[in-house]
């Protein structure tokens, strides 16, 4: 997750001064009692907007006595206005919650939990994906966030460059990744990669220095997270982030399976298939891929719209390639709504988030083919939406049906664990230190835990 | 080169001084309107067109769609066509939120401050260059330091989301605005204030009947400063002033920066926002400009 | 501090001599106090509100394990300690120094070049303001439109390079490049500013010196050193006081830009002191950290008042 230090600055400001001005406590939210009155929800993603507005109106309708009043807010802003909004008591009631975030807030007593309100209401935990709506109980194991979508990753290519390669979609959606030697998946990128005189990265006499187009795209680093950049990698090699997941206390930088990787995914760069790591600092991926910089960009499913609409740009989408196991592997990463627990009606917040969580607001946002909503059922029809639309997302929902993904890890310290991982990483894609120089980052990391 | 209004017999070598002057003044001209340039011509692009030209140097699919976009007159599907950030945008009232709050800061600070400064420049007590001394210190203190108990000040005021509560902390003083007016003050003509002493006058009367006057030029000067930096101050008000009512323009147009994690802006959006949110301060700098750039006296520091 | 000298000994010394009216009335040990107190009042409210107040209770946590959640826990000098061996904190100085270093080297000389054409060559007041264009634009869009432009792979800038057959530059995401980069985009902004501080400045100094100048057939150069320069001082002082102080508080553009990287090479300061205090959620360090800068930045605007003699134009 790239932080936007702005935004993130003024959010840790206010959060400061929200814990010093709240003190802890959970309460629990419910339904019952008077739900009536004008109630705020907030979200960041302005592409979602129109399916929520008429999720609100739906409700309003349903329930006329409570209105809803839907704000959005860009990402770098969001959440310092939540932030703020606890400390100075203008907070929406409910809001679209990160699982990043939602650690600090519980800490803070920020957050109403949900159990009374699920059990009282019989919320049906199971219609969501499976492992979604475990992600949202607390290390106190209470309930804070009810799912309302997920995301994971997958393989946007350029169609014209794939054809023009001799490459199909098919042999597209078949890839094969080892760490020794790359695979089909290391010759796909290698053959699709184009020098300045139109050699190919397979080709004798390519120059390495001269790339017009490479064959991978690279958005950075990736921390210590690597969602996007290379955890569907090393996702396939059965490492794991941390100890358990969530709430795990030791991390595993040190693995040699994960090393391994790393070294291969950086390996990439030194051929000349992926660009330099410090020529990513800069406009993002995606624009790079719409410029027609590169082939192939492992990107979440969020950007599906930002591919989709670049002009002169066919895209593709596949799945992650395969691993040692002969599985893919992909981040899952899941958005909830959480309820402020400074609101002051919390009957009609606790029935807004169950509206929000239930099948009749899920299947709108799934018309509106702009992400994949948390209900199974609701993510078909998304899907379905999706197809209207001409894109096929199954590399997305594949990876759910096969049961290949695994969550976001979870765990406390996580702006200093990526305090110590940022600079470690771009060290190593750098080239300034070797893959097993991540050994003395993870004792760094995991000391923040003793 | 400051003897170019001179000697015939210097011609030669004037003309060489001032052929290269010209010249320099031209790079430098062109590397000041250059990324204007380059923000207009995106400002006027499709924003999902903008990779694949980024050779180009005319708008890529030209479209006024970003302008519309910052007037909030874009419906969010057109912006969505576009690439654009769907949100919709209160234009005029940001617009009239920014001009209360930066008249508010220009007005209150730049008076308190000439008020300080005077004290500073002309009035005898002990303690005073004591007192000067740390105020110029305040410059040295890292400002994120003081951005978190400012705000649970403003907060315990009961002054969130309010056009004072952004206002406020700029409203009393800057250490830039006592110190600029200060070294002016210092060279005031002495004979007339002496001469008005002599007569009886206060320092109140002669602080606003000679002080202030005189001083027109920088304070002007002053003003258009303090007015600049109010009207782009980005991070304060969207910690104290973030509802719609007090929203400032620098903040409501936020929106086109990234709407996602790993977004990218939508650029033509938020090079549009910037060319629109900087035409006030450009009429501002056209109607007063003349006096200010051409008179900026300091012909007080001494 | 040895901001007292700024200018003000001239004058006083000057009203000393001529015995001033408060002289007269004896009342020299208070002087003005009364009308002076209230002339300051609202200044010194500001002053102590919004800058005294939060410094001295950064001070106050900068002895205290804070972690933000909580309350603080005295430790003494703990956190002053730990930054001894801190090679973050080391390496932040140094990068904060070598931006310092080029922003302000580079900019005086060129803000100092525009304000002597504004006052010999340049008289129109269109030429003067197009110059001042850049400072109406805010700080972090300045960053973001730069970053946008020197882009490594779609930048209109690396395009130009390449169309006059230069290789193309990471300057964001290159080590050595990145701190020169970031230099440069905040000279953009602030030269024109600073050549209309410095042309001010120009003005105030009496025609006819450069008159007599001439007719001693002194050479444009010699004029410049002898006569601009000196009495130029006073302006440059605030000029360099200013820019100095707010060099060091470098940090918008970091962060909108390279948010340090890559790896450390860009992680001035105030940077680093947001990650830690703010991020990172340890308040006290953050402050330590803070003090420490205030120290040092103190300690360099004390020199600079030595060495500029700011208070001595050699007019009279």
């Amino acid at each position: 997750m790239k932080k936007k230090a702005l935004g993130a600055i003024a959010v840790a400001a206010a959060a400061t001064l929200a814990l010093s001005a709240c003190s802890g406590g959970s309460s629990q939210a419910s339904s019952t009692g008077d739900a009536k009155g004008e109630i705020s929800y907030w979200l960041w993603d302005s592409n979602q907007l129109p399916a929520y507005q008429q999720c609100a109106d739906d409700f309003h309708k349903a329930n006329p006595n409570i209105t809803v009043k839907v704000t959005q807010t860009g990402w770098d802003d969001y959440w310092t206005n939540i932030t703020n909004g606890f400390v100075a008591g203008n907070g929406p009631d409910v809001f679209t919650d990160h699982l990043s975030k939602y650690g600090d807030f519980i800490k803070n007593g920020q957050l109403l939990s949900l159990d009374d309100a699920v059990k009282n209401d019989n919320v049906d935990l199971n219609q969501y994906n499976k492992g979604l709506a475990d992600l949202w109980v607390g290390k106190d194991g209470k309930r804070y966030g009810l799912p309302k979508d997920w995301d994971t990753v997958g393989l946007f290519y350029n169609k014209d460059m794939i054809s023009k390669a001799g490459i199909t979609a098919d042999q597209m959606g078949s890839l094969a990744w080892n760490p020794q030697d790359g695979g089909t998946f290391e010759k796909t990128i290698a053959h699709l990669t184009v020098d300045k005189n139109g050699k190919r990265g397979d080709e004798a006499g390519f120059d390495k220095n001269n790339v017009a187009v490479y064959g991978l795209g690279l958005a950075g680093s990736g921390s210590g997270n690597g969602q996007t950049e290379w955890s569907w990698l090393t996702g396939t090699t059965g490492w794991t982030h941390t100890d358990k997941n969530p709430w795990g206390t030791h991390y595993n930088y040190d693995d040699k399976k994960f090393q391994d990787t790393i070294a291969w995914f950086n390996g990439l760069i030194n051929k000349g298939y992926m660009p330099k790591l410090e020529t990513t600092v800069g406009a993002s991926m995606p624009d790079t891929f719409g410029a027609g910089k590169a082939a192939i960009n492992a990107n979440g499913d969020w950007e599906i719209g930002q591919y989709l609409g670049y002009k002169g740009i066919n895209v593709g989408i596949a799945p992650t390639p395969t691993g040692p196991d002969g599985k893919r592997a992909s981040m899952y990463n899941g958005l909830a709504d959480s309820i402020n627990a400074g609101t002051k009606n919390p009957a009609a917040a606790t029935k807004w988030v169950e509206y929000l969580a239930s099948p009749a607001c899920q299947d709108v946002v799934a018309s509106k083919a702009v992400v994949f909503p948390a209900i199974s059922e609701a993510t078909d029809k998304a899907a379905a939406a999706f197809k209207a639309k001409g894109v096929d997302v199954t590399p997305f929902t594949q990876q759910v049906k096969d049961n290949t993904t695994f969550l976001f890890p979870i765990t406390e310290n996580a702006a200093k664990v990526d305090g110590i991982m940022k600079p470690a990483m771009d060290s190593v894609f750098s080239g300034k230190s070797p893959a097993s120089s991540l050994t003395d980052a993870n004792n760094q990391v995991n000391a923040l835990f003793q | 080169m400051t003897t170019l209004t001179k000697p015939a017999r210097r011609r030669r070598s004037l003309n060489w001084g001032r052929i290269s002057a010209w010249a320099a003044l031209t790079v430098a001209i062109i590397i000041t309107i250059g990324p204007f340039l380059w923000m207009l011509r995106t400002a006027l692009s499709n924003n999902h067109a903008l990779a694949s030209q980024s050779s180009n140097l005319l708008p890529a699919d030209f479209t006024w769609g970003a302008f519309a976009r910052v007037f909030g007159l874009q419906s969010q599907a057109q912006a969505q066509a576009e690439g654009g950030s769907g949100a919709s945008i209160n234009f005029w009232q940001y617009l009239g939120n920014s001009l209360i709050v930066s008249t508010m800061i220009t007005f209150s600070q730049v008076f308190f401050s000439a008020m300080a400064a005077y004290a500073f420049a002309r009035l005898q007590w002990p303690g005073r260059d004591k007192v000067f001394a740390m105020f110029l210190g305040t410059l040295l203190v890292p400002g994120i330091f003081t951005a978190l108990p400012n705000f649970l000040l403003v907060k315990n005021l009961g002054l969130l989301n309010t056009y004072l509560g952004i206002a406020l902390p700029s409203m009393l003083m800057t250490p830039f605005a006592v110190f600029f007016l200060r070294q002016f003050f210092l060279g005031m003509s002495r004979e007339v204030e002496e001469a008005a002493m002599l007569d009886g006058a206060r320092h109140s009367r002669i602080f606003f009947q000679i002080a202030l006057p005189n001083a027109s030029a920088p304070i002007a000067t002053l003003c258009l400063l303090t007015f600049i930096a109010a009207w782009n101050d980005y991070f304060w008000p969207l910690l104290v002033g973030n509802s719609p009512a007090v929203r400032v323009l620098t903040v409501g147009l936020g929106v086109f920066k990234s709407q996602s994690p790993q977004g990218a802006p939508d650029w033509s959006g938020l090079m549009a926002a910037t060319l629109v949110s900087a035409l006030p301060i450009l009429l501002l700098f056209i109607a007063f400009g003349k006096k200010i750039v051409n008179s900026i006296g300091f012909s007080g520091i001494k | 501090m040895a901001t007292t000298s700024l200018g003000t000994r001239k004058p006083s010394r000057r009203e000393a001599d001529s015995g001033g009216p408060k002289r007269v009335s004896r009342r020299r040990n208070i002087g003005d106090l009364r009308v002076a107190l209230f002339f300051v009042a609202p200044a010194v409210l500001g002053f102590v509100l919004f800058y005294l107040l939060p410094t001295i209770r950064g001070i106050y946590l900068s002895f205290t394990d804070y972690s933000i959640l909580g309350n603080p826990v005295w430790v003494g000098l703990k956190n002053y300690l730990k930054i001894f061996q801190d090679k973050l904190f080391w390496n932040a100085m140094g990068v904060t120094l070598e931006y310092v270093l080029l922003n302000i080297g580079f900019q005086t000389v060129i803000a100092l070049g525009l304000a002597l054409l504004m006052y010999h060559v340049a008289k129109s007041t269109l030429i003067r303001g197009i110059l001042l264009l850049p400072y109406l634009v805010a700080n972090v869009i300045v960053a973001l439109l730069w970053f946008w432009m020197l882009d490594y792979q779609i930048g209109i800038f690396n395009q130009m390079l390449q169309w006059l057959g230069i290789p193309r530059v990471a300057f964001f995401g290159n080590e050595f490049w990145s701190i020169p980069t970031i230099a440069f985009v905040n000279i953009w902004r602030h030269m024109g500013y600073t050549a209309l501080l410095i042309f001010a400045g120009l003005q105030t100094i009496p025609k006819q010196l450069y008159e007599v100048a001439n007719l001693d057939g002194a050479s444009p150069w010699q004029t410049f050193w002898k006569i601009t320069m000196p009495l130029l001082r006073p302006v440059l002082l605030l000029v360099m006081v200013v820019t100095i102080t707010g060099s060091f508080q470098i940090f918008d553009t970091v962060a909108v830009t390279t948010q340090g990287g890559p790896v450390n090479a860009s992680r001035v300061i105030q940077y680093y002191i947001y990650q830690r205090a703010f991020s990172e959620q340890d308040f006290g360090y953050g402050s330590a950290l803070s003090v420490i800068l205030f120290i040092i930045l103190a300690v360099v605007a004390f020199l600079q008042m030595k060495f500029l003699r700011g208070n001595e134009n050699d007019l009279d």
